[in-house]
């Protein structure tokens, strides 16, 4: 049963992969996108530190390697399925139809593209960086081996995350994308994938870090560059994952039948 | 002055005039139809708005200031962030500045085949005052917030630097949407990724960039006429008061260059259609 599964699973991923290639070539228009991004922030970085290192209370080189690790795993930390889209275009009952799990359906499509982005651009940029003298390596092989770790935990959330959003534009009955576009925004600045949380004033980041999107991002992130120990916030994270799954799949369950209004 | 315009053109104004107004009710229907929608709507503008604000204005607060810029400074670069992204929404709302997805999914002939010219659809279809309103009047309070005025220079140059910037953001975008008329499928959210470019990069002070990237941002990629030179010469930031101008100036370029491209476009389109139009409304 698990070895059907994982067929299933690694089937729908490697569909998922070729399908963003054969669809549209214009993907390395986003590419560029992101690199014109870290090529900003990086500059930012430097304008405000490079002259005064102790204006901030992280070092320079944790800021840089931050700004490109989470650009490199940027697929996991701003984890973005295709389900705001199947709701929109209704091609959510075909997932429904088909004999595997919603949820394993849209984490297999998720990884193909995960995979695909991170062989043509993370790891460019990675080597990219490290030529320019950017430190991309981890703090200590603990420090890489705790991030792998909570990159799978940050997956989970992201994933409970998403599957609640879409629950929200269910029950609500709003359109989608403006619960997305709410999602995203708030993902983007609560969870220290742009700025560390270390680094914000009024110390805002002390108390954003219980919250679950700085399990999505600055959890991994801080274990990565080694601004923080791992063991809090991996348990951190697995205390969120425990916490949003089971909500996820509750709103999932009891709400499911309202998907029909979005049909078409 | 009414007999030297042409009588074509007099009656494509009035006819965009009638459907300006037609639109604007439209769009009140649609907000006002439901007090949760209304509700939601504004607040998720609000949200999306403090999302793309948000980052520079606690670095700033955090570093006293961004370089050059002080605290005020960049409040009011992020207001007028701001308002450049709310006009866009309200004049150019409905997918109109996300002209691709039109273009893409073949609705483009829904424009075409009214008895109306283009150029008026495009100045009137996506016209939602209050549906488009909500980045706009966040702008307007950042800017008050800002403390700096409307920047060191007439209130006139100020509306004319926010319109340049408006229309850069909307001829760099219509530039690329035509790639939609080659390839529909695949280009169909070319737009998305010009918005998220432009969104992403917009509320940031570029002056630590080298001269290459910077070169590029005022050029091939104009974001930097979005929010960044027009804020530094309305503050007076610059070396000289005449680079208040640049931005208007760089605005008849980009728009020029960009309905150039896009007449090509559209001359292509007239000989191929589209592929994915079906009968009963949905695309392949």
């Amino acid at each position: 049963m698990l070895g059907l599964e994982w067929r299933q699973w690694r089937s729908t991923a490697w569909l998922s992969a070729s399908a963003h290639l054969g669809d549209s070539r214009l993907f390395v228009f986003d590419y560029a996108i992101r690199a014109l991004r870290v090529a900003v922030l990086v500059s930012i970085w430097t304008m405000l530190i490079g002259d005064d290192p102790d204006s901030s209370p992280l070092p320079l080189p944790a800021l840089l390697t931050y700004t490109i690790v989470a650009e490199a795993f940027a697929h996991a930390i701003h984890l973005q399925t295709g389900l705001a889209n199947a709701f929109w275009n209704g091609s959510l009952v075909n997932y429904f139809l088909r004999p595997a799990g919603v949820v394993r359906q849209f984490a297999a499509e998720s990884a193909g593209h995960a995979v695909f982005d991170f062989m043509l651009f993370s790891l460019p940029l990675l080597l990219v960086a490290a030529c320019l003298g950017i430190d991309v390596v981890p703090e200590s092989l603990e420090s890489g081996l705790l991030f792998g770790l909570s990159l799978l935990l940050s997956l989970a959330v992201g994933l409970a995350i998403e599957f609640i959003a879409g629950a929200i534009a269910m029950v609500s009955e709003q359109p989608i994308w403006l619960i997305e576009n709410v999602r995203r925004a708030l993902s983007r600045l609560l969870s220290g994938a742009v700025l560390p949380l270390a680094i914000l004033p009024f110390g805002l980041g002390d108390v954003l870090e219980w919250l679950p999107f700085a399990a999505t991002a600055w959890a991994p992130l801080a274990i990565y560059t080694g601004i923080e120990g791992g063991t809090r916030l991996i348990a951190l994270q697995l205390g969120w994952a425990v916490v949003l799954w089971p909500l996820a799949l509750g709103l999932w369950h009891w709400n499911r039948e309202k998907v029909v209004a979005y049909g078409g | 002055m009414a007999d030297r315009i042409p009588v074509g053109t007099l009656r494509s104004i009035v006819q965009l005039v009638r459907l300006l107004g037609l639109y604007a009710r439209m769009d009140v229907m649609w907000i006002a139809r439901a007090r949760s929608t209304a509700v939601t709507f504004y607040l998720a503008e609000w949200v999306l708005g403090f999302g793309i604000v948000a980052s520079t204005w606690l670095l700033a607060e955090r570093f006293d200031g961004i370089g050059p810029w002080s605290r005020a400074q960049v409040v009011f670069l992020l207001g007028y962030s701001l308002l450049v992204r709310g006009v866009v929404d309200m004049l150019f709302g409905w997918n109109v500045a996300h002209i691709s997805r039109r273009i893409g999914r073949g609705q483009l002939d829904h424009m075409l085949l009214q008895p109306v010219p283009l150029w008026v659809l495009v100045l009137a279809e996506g016209f939602s005052p209050l549906s488009g309103s909500g980045l706009a009047l966040s702008g307007g309070v950042v800017l008050w917030l800002s403390g700096e005025g409307l920047g060191v220079f007439t209130p006139a140059l100020f509306v004319l630097n926010l319109l340049a910037s408006v229309a850069i953001v909307i001829g760099f975008s219509y530039a690329w949407a035509s790639l939609a008329f080659l390839a529909p499928r695949a280009a169909e959210e070319i737009n998305s990724s010009t918005m998220d470019l432009i969104d992403q990069v917009r509320a940031f002070p570029l002056d630590g960039l080298g001269p290459g990237l910077l070169g590029v941002l005022l050029s091939v990629v104009p974001i930097g006429y979005v929010a960044w030179l027009p804020a530094r010469s309305l503050l007076g930031l610059t070396d000289s008061p005449w680079l208040v101008w640049l931005t208007p100036l760089a605005a008849i370029g980009i728009v020029s260059i960009g309905l150039s491209i896009f007449g090509r476009g559209m001359r292509h389109y007239r000989a191929t259609g589209s592929t994915r139009y079906l009968a009963l409304g949905h695309r392949r």
